[in-house]
């Protein structure tokens, strides 16, 4: 008897086996779209936790910076030229006069110059995505992106010795 | 299957196929309506949103680092009515800590938003962070509160505090003439007013950007920084400043002078050390500049007022003499107390002749005859052309806001008369501002350079500093005639025994005695006295200009002005680090220190 005689006779007999098939198709269906629902129920909800993340860091920043201003000024007034006067002068001391000044010859000497108050440079950044582009590019742009990436053996600049 | 079973799977798929369609459909419809375009614009409020970031205003450094002007942090106070739970405990605690009139506030937050009314009200501004303080911890108790039965919890749900910058001067009315002030009151149109507030106001307010803040996390990206305005390190020492105000309040004070200005140059670069004006601004409480200043009192009297100046000014028209080659050093002059030009007879200020002097002796005994001897010697063209020169035809443009000048009168100008020539020579019936007259006599102790005055030595830029070069405005006399000139004041200083001299330094300087016109004619009563002086002599570190308006106790420069330049450059040389003479000048050079 030929196999597909015998293949068809089967399933004649147990219809439940066809049956079986469209039910397990579906249901791959079913579990690949929900695998890819949850891949990106996890992926939007993760970049969203951590763009909150980002959000409170940048208002910590903001902060600080408000803070540091704060203390700045604080010092400032708690520095300043007529707080320094009261101070000094309760505690019984005057300006030196010239004859008092007492100079010495410090061969070398280098008066100081000019303070130097600028800040560390601030991080020049890009305005970038968070999200890499793996998870918003289309598979074929993620491809394209990756295939452009790889170097030509037959372009390679030649390295010093 | 059996046929009842096809059939009602056949029904669903229909069903089914039925719905999706019609969603479908739906889809495609909503997206091609009329209003598609208004429904997508809608939705993008949803997804985030775009604000205007103001940078902090930069800060105002003098020129050892110390701040004289910066930025805190201060609260508004609003209500936002979706959230109001309890109006009456809004209104109350409102009313209690921040002193606000309870029916207003229990009015707004009774207030239904939408439909026409606000969703947000401000409540206060500019509220200090101790208030703020008292707020957060009321707002912590009712949060831990537990209720009890049916008591119910106080709630102060709905009021809001929002921190933004305040412009701040820790130094009060320090140095206000040469900051000016900022009018922070207004949150987004605040403006800089005078001195450095108003020369750099577009720097140190820096520029706002829009900045957008996604809510969509597959459109989040980092949010853009704001870079912060310029900030300025000035030439100004604070301590000397202090020095220089005291001293010019104290001189005022002993004088009874009207008002006063002293001025602390460097002739070397033009760097102002110490600028003092009287009266002075406290910039923290702005809104007192009408009453302080009324019209026309300015702001800044060193570079917005002009005066005659007197016989300060003689050490220009000597200058230009010895410079122009009309007369030398020794040229001997026969001086017999007076001189006609013009149609009008010239005296000195003692109606008296002096007889044969030489030029040493003419600015020592500060003889306006001879001043007008040397200026028709030199000849108007000449003469004038030496004031243009010196820069008295102009502002210095130094970078404050506010500088005026007064229009010179030249040869050829309706207003010019022959006799003006004779006046001008000694300082009258010439009008400038104290900076004009320091920026000029500066070239004397700079070698015949003169630098353009400046105030602002440094500036950060985004996080670099630049520094400012000083600017050489020309060279109107000779180094010969400079060092000359500098020979002859410290010598006639030192014959007339000046209340100038400052013990154990070698300085040159020049009083003056100004008239000040009226309706009448001018006043010897009345009078601008001033002094300038410069040192040490061999090697000027410092110019100092003092100016008294109309002093009670004497009207002569020499009595006034005179001491006051002796008392401030005493202390200031302490300040300075500038040894006396004995020790520099036999000192190694360049290896001096304190």
């Amino acid at each position: 008897m030929k196999k597909e005689t015998l293949t068809l006779q089967a399933y004649k007999q147990a219809p439940w086996r066809a049956q079986l098939q469209w039910v397990g198709a579906f249901l791959l269906v079913v579990i690949a779209v929900a695998a890819v629902a949850g891949l990106y129920l996890s992926i939007s909800g993760r970049s969203a936790a951590t763009g909150r993340r980002i959000q409170v860091l940048e208002d910590d920043i903001n902060r600080l910076q408000r803070e540091n201003n704060d203390l700045q000024t604080l010092l400032g007034e708690i520095s300043s030229s007529r707080a320094l006067s009261e101070r000094v002068g309760s505690l019984g001391m005057r300006q030196l006069t010239v004859d008092e000044a007492m100079y010495l010859e410090v061969p070398g000497y280098v008066p100081a110059t000019g303070p130097s108050l600028a800040p560390p440079p601030t991080i020049q950044e890009e305005r970038t995505p968070i999200l890499l582009p793996e998870f918003t590019d289309s598979f074929i742009e993620w491809i394209t992106e990756k295939l452009q990436a790889v170097p030509d053996p037959a372009r390679a600049t030649e390295v010093a010795p | 299957m059996s046929e009842p079973i096809k059939n009602r799977f056949l029904i669903i798929c229909v069903i089914c196929s039925v719905v999706a369609g019609i969603v479908a459909f739906q889809m495609i419809r909503i997206q091609n309506i009329e209003g598609a375009e208004k429904i997508l614009a809608a939705s993008e409020n949803y997804q985030g949103v775009t604000r205007l970031v103001y940078p902090d205003r930069g800060s105002i450094y003098d020129s050892r680092g110390r701040l004289m002007a910066g930025n805190e942090t201060t609260y508004e106070i609003g209500l936002d009515l979706n959230s109001v739970h309890q109006p009456e405990t809004v209104a109350s605690v409102a009313s209690s800590v921040l002193g606000l009139d309870y029916a207003q506030v229990l009015g707004y937050a009774r207030m239904e938003p939408g439909n026409g009314n606000p969703y947000y009200v401000v409540l206060d501004d500019f509220v200090e962070k101790d208030k703020i303080v008292e707020l957060e911890i009321i707002k912590e108790d009712y949060e831990n509160r537990v209720a009890k039965g049916n008591e119910t919890i106080p709630s102060i749900s709905g009021l809001m505090w929002v921190p933004h910058s305040q412009r701040s001067y820790p130094e009060g009315t320090l140095a206000s003439n040469i900051l000016g002030f900022y009018s922070y009151l207004d949150r987004t149109g605040g403006l800089g007013y005078f001195g450095l507030e108003e020369a750099y106001d577009s720097q140190l307010s820096g520029t706002p950007r829009e900045v957008y803040i996604a809510f969509d996390p597959q459109r989040l990206t980092t949010v853009e920084e704001v870079p912060p305005g310029v900030s300025l390190i000035l030439t100004i020492d604070r301590e000397i400043q202090a020095l220089t105000e005291q001293t010019l309040d104290d001189a005022i004070e002993w004088s009874g002078s009207d008002s006063g200005t002293i001025l602390v140059y460097d002739p070397e670069d033009g760097g102002i050390i110490a600028m003092a004006t009287a009266p002075r601004l406290d910039p923290n409480e702005y809104w007192d500049y009408d009453e302080l200043f009324p019209n026309p009192n300015p702001y800044n009297s060193a570079i917005s007022q002009t005066y005659e100046p007197g016989s300060v000014f003689k050490v220009l028209t000597m200058a230009a003499a010895l410079d122009s080659g009309s007369v030398e050093v020794d040229t001997m002059f026969n001086d017999t107390g007076s001189i006609t030009i013009g149609g009008a007879t010239i005296y000195n200020w003692n109606r008296g002749g002096w007889g044969m002097v030489n030029m040493t002796e003419c600015l020592q005994y500060s003889i306006n005859v001879c001043m007008v001897w040397l200026a028709t010697e030199m000849g108007p063209d000449t003469f004038y052309t030496y004031l243009k020169d010196f820069g008295l035809d102009r502002k210095t443009g130094i970078d404050l806001g506010g500088e005026t000048n007064w229009p010179l009168k030249l040869p050829g100008d309706n207003q010019w008369y022959e006799v003006d020539l004779a006046t001008n020579s000694f300082g009258q019936g010439i009008s400038l501002t104290p900076i004009q007259m320091a920026m000029s006599i500066g070239a004397l102790a700079n070698d015949g350079r003169m630098m353009a005055p400046h105030v602002v030595k440094s500036l950060i830029i985004n996080g670099q500093q630049y520094d400012v070069d000083p600017v050489v405005v020309g060279t109107p006399i000779k180094a010969q005639t400079a060092h000359d000139l500098t020979d002859m004041l410290v010598e006639s200083l030192q014959d007339e025994a000046s209340n100038a001299l400052v013990d154990g330094y070698t300085v040159a300087g020049k009083t003056g005695t100004g008239e000040i016109a009226t309706p009448w004619g001018y006043s010897s009563s009345e009078t601008n006295a001033s002094f300038v002086g410069w040192g040490p002599a061999e090697d000027p570190k410092f110019l100092v200009y003092v100016w008294l308006e109309k002093p009670a106790i004497s009207p002569w420069g020499s009595e006034v002005a005179a001491p006051i330049f002796s008392e401030l450059v005493g202390k200031l040389v302490v300040m300075m680090d500038i040894p006396p003479d004995s020790i520099r000048l036999s000192a190694v050079p360049q290896t001096v220190g304190q």
